[in-house]
C-alpha cells in the first residue's frame, strides 16, 4: 500500500514534473522551488486524495516529510473523528 | 533633449513569435484569427487571434503554476528585446532601467478562473497564488524579477491604449534625461470563456465570416462588423541615442513623438477631435510637418464607430495630404490585442518603415463612403521612400495615444 509520502510524491511528479529521485522525505521545500503557496495548492489537492480536511496551515513546514506528517495527522484525526480543523491540531501538527 | 533609439524588439503574437516571422505574415496578408476551441458551449462567439507558443518550452512546470498566461507572454517578448538589443546590463544600468508596461485586463484567466471556483462550482479553494497571478502588474514586476531591473516599474492600464501609453511615457523618461535605458511594451491575454462572453455582451466583437472565419475583422470596409480579440505581448528596449551609439548598438528605428489625450466625452464612443489632437500633438513632439508621415497604421479596430471617426480624424490633420498617405490596420489579421495593441503595432510600424514595406488591410472588399481614405487594401504595398511613421492607439475610457518613429 502506498504512504502519504508516496502519494504526495507522485502529486509533485504530476504537477511539478520533477524526477522522483529528487523527492525525498528530508527534501527542503526551498529546494524545489516550493514556497508557502504552493504547499497550499498541494495540500488542497492531499485532501482530495485522503478525503480530509485541512485547516489553515501556517507555514512552518521544511520538508516534504513535514508536509506528508502533517496529513497522517489529518488522517489519523479523521479516523479518530476529531476535526481536523481545530486551531490547536493543525498549529501542532504543522509545527512538528 | 535627447533622441531615443528602439534597439530591441521582442514579440508574441498572433501570426508570428518573432518580429521578423510576425511581419512577414502581415507582409503575405495571413489572417492569423481562427475557430477558438474554448470550454464553454454558451459563448457564440467562436472566433480570435491566439499567440501560439508552447509555455513549457520556456518555463518549468512549477514557475508555470504562479505565471498567468499574460505574464508568460509578457516574459517570453521581454526575454527577447533584451536579446536583440544584445545588452549586458551593468549593475549602475540595472538601478536606472525601468520597466514601464501596459495590460488592461492582467491575469484573466487567472481570474476567471478564481470566480469559476468560488461561485461555479462552490469551493472556497481559490487557488492561493489568485492576488498575485491576476493583480495587473504581475507581468511587469516579473520582467524586473527576470531581468534584476531595479528602476522604476511601473503598469499602465488604459484599455486598448495601454502599451502605446507605457512606451510613449518610458520615451518621455529617456528624452527628459531621466533614464538611458526602458523596457516598454504590453501583455494581454483575454482569451477566457468569461472574458470573451464579458466583450460577447458588450456587442462590439464581430460576427464570423461564413465563408472564412479568418476574414471576420473587416477594418474600413463597409459591411465591417466588429472587432476579434487577439492576445500577445510586444516589448522594446528603448535606449538614449549616444548610450546606443556608444556601445554601437543595431539601431531598428528612433522614436521621435508622442501624443496623448483623452476625449472625456463618452466611455467608449470615439471623438473626431479627441483622436486629431492627439495625433496633432505627435506630431508637434516630432516636429514633423503632416506631410512628412509616410504611413499610418490605424488603430483601426473593424467597429462601425471606430473607423469611421479615425477616418475623420486622419482628415482633420492631415488634411488635403491625407490622401497621400497609405494608412492600414493589421488588426485585420492579428486581431486587437488590447492593452498589447500599442506595442504589437508599434513593431509592425517600425518594421514597415525598415523594409519600406506596408503591411495591408486584408478583408476590405466594400467601400464605406465614410472611409475614404488609402487603406492599402488586401495586399502590401513597397513603399520604399518611407523616412516617419505614425501609430495610433485609442482606448475606452477615451484615452488616444499616438508614437512616431523614423527610420534610421
Amino acid at each position: 500500500m502506498k504512504t502519504t509520502f508516496d502519494v504526495l510524491r507522485d502529486i509533485m511528479v504530476r504537477d511539478y514534473e520533477l524526477a522522483p529521485e529528487r523527492l525525498q522525505p528530508e527534501t527542503p521545500l526551498a529546494d524545489i522551488d516550493v514556497d508557502s503557496l504552493a504547499v497550499m495548492e498541494l495540500v488542497f489537492s492531499l485532501e482530495d486524495e485522503f478525503n480530509v480536511t485541512a485547516g489553515d496551515t501556517d507555514s512552518a513546514f521544511e520538508t516534504l516529510g513535514d508536509v506528508a506528517m502533517y496529513i497522517d495527522r489529518l488522517i489519523a484525526e479523521r479516523d479518530a473523528g476529531l476535526d481536523g480543523d481545530s486551531p490547536a491540531a493543525t498549529g501542532a501538527a504543522a509545527r512538528e | 533633449m535627447n533622441r531615443v533609439a528602439i534597439t530591441g524588439l521582442g514579440i508574441v503574437a498572433p501570426g508570428g513569435n518573432d518580429p521578423s516571422e510576425f511581419f512577414d505574415n502581415l507582409v503575405a496578408g495571413r489572417s492569423a484569427i481562427r475557430l477558438l476551441s474554448v470550454d464553454s458551449t454558451r459563448l457564440k462567439t467562436r472566433i480570435a487571434a491566439a499567440a501560439s507558443f508552447d509555455p513549457r518550452a520556456h518555463f518549468s512546470a512549477p514557475r508555470l503554476r504562479m505565471l498567468d498566461r499574460v505574464s508568460q507572454l509578457a516574459l517570453i517578448a521581454a526575454a527577447q528585446a533584451v536579446e536583440s538589443a544584445a545588452f549586458n546590463f551593468s549593475d549602475d544600468e540595472r538601478r536606472t532601467t525601468g520597466v514601464f508596461f501596459g495590460t488592461g485586463m492582467g491575469g484573466a484567466k487567472t481570474t476567471d478562473e478564481g470566480y469559476k471556483t468560488f461561485y461555479g462550482e462552490d469551493s472556497d479553494r481559490i487557488k492561493p497564488y489568485t492576488v498575485l497571478m491576476a493583480m495587473n502588474n504581475a507581468a511587469a514586476g516579473w520582467i524586473g524579477i527576470e531581468h534584476r531591473l531595479t528602476g522604476p516599474n511601473l503598469t499602465f492600464s488604459v484599455a486598448c491604449s495601454s502599451s502605446a501609453v507605457a512606451i510613449g511615457e518610458a520615451w518621455l523618461r529617456i528624452r527628459s534625461g531621466t533614464a538611458p535605458l526602458m523596457l516598454a511594451g504590453g501583455a494581454e491575454a483575454p482569451l477566457t470563456p468569461g472574458t470573451l462572453k464579458a466583450w460577447e455582451a458588450l456587442k462590439t466583437l464581430a460576427s464570423e465570416d461564413p465563408i472564412d472565419p479568418s476574414a471576420s475583422c473587416k477594418p474600413f470596409s463597409r459591411d465591417r462588423s466588429g472587432l476579434v480579440l487577439g492576445e500577445g505581448a510586444a516589448v522594446v528596449m528603448l535606449e538614449e541615442w549616444e548610450h546606443a551609439a556608444r556601445r554601437d548598438a543595431f539601431v531598428y528605428g528612433e522614436l521621435v513623438g508622442y501624443g496623448l489625450s483623452t476625449d472625456s466625452a463618452h466611455i467608449t464612443r470615439p471623438t473626431v477631435e479627441g483622436q486629431a489632437r492627439a495625433m496633432r500633438l505627435a506630431l508637434d513632439s516630432a516636429a514633423a510637418a503632416p506631410e512628412t508621415i509616410g504611413y499610418i497604421n490605424a488603430h483601426g479596430t473593424g467597429t462601425q464607430a471606430n473607423d469611421a471617426v479615425e477616418t475623420a480624424a486622419i482628415r482633420q490633420v492631415f488634411g488635403a495630404c491625407a490622401e497621400g498617405i497609405p494608412v492600414s490596420s493589421s488588426k485585420s489579421m492579428h486581431g486587437h490585442l488590447l492593452g498589447a495593441a500599442g506595442a504589437v503595432e508599434l513593431i509592425a510600424t517600425i518594421l514597415a518603415v525598415r523594409t519600406g514595406t506596408i503591411p495591408p488591410t486584408m478583408h476590405l472588399q466594400v467601400p464605406d463612403p465614410e472611409c475614404d481614405l488609402d487603406y492599402v487594401p488586401n495586399a502590401a504595398r513597397t513603399w520604399q521612400d518611407i523616412e516617419l511613421a505614425m501609430t495610433n492607439s485609442f482606448a475606452f475610457g477615451g484615452t488616444n495615444a499616438v508614437l512616431v518613429c523614423r527610420r534610421v
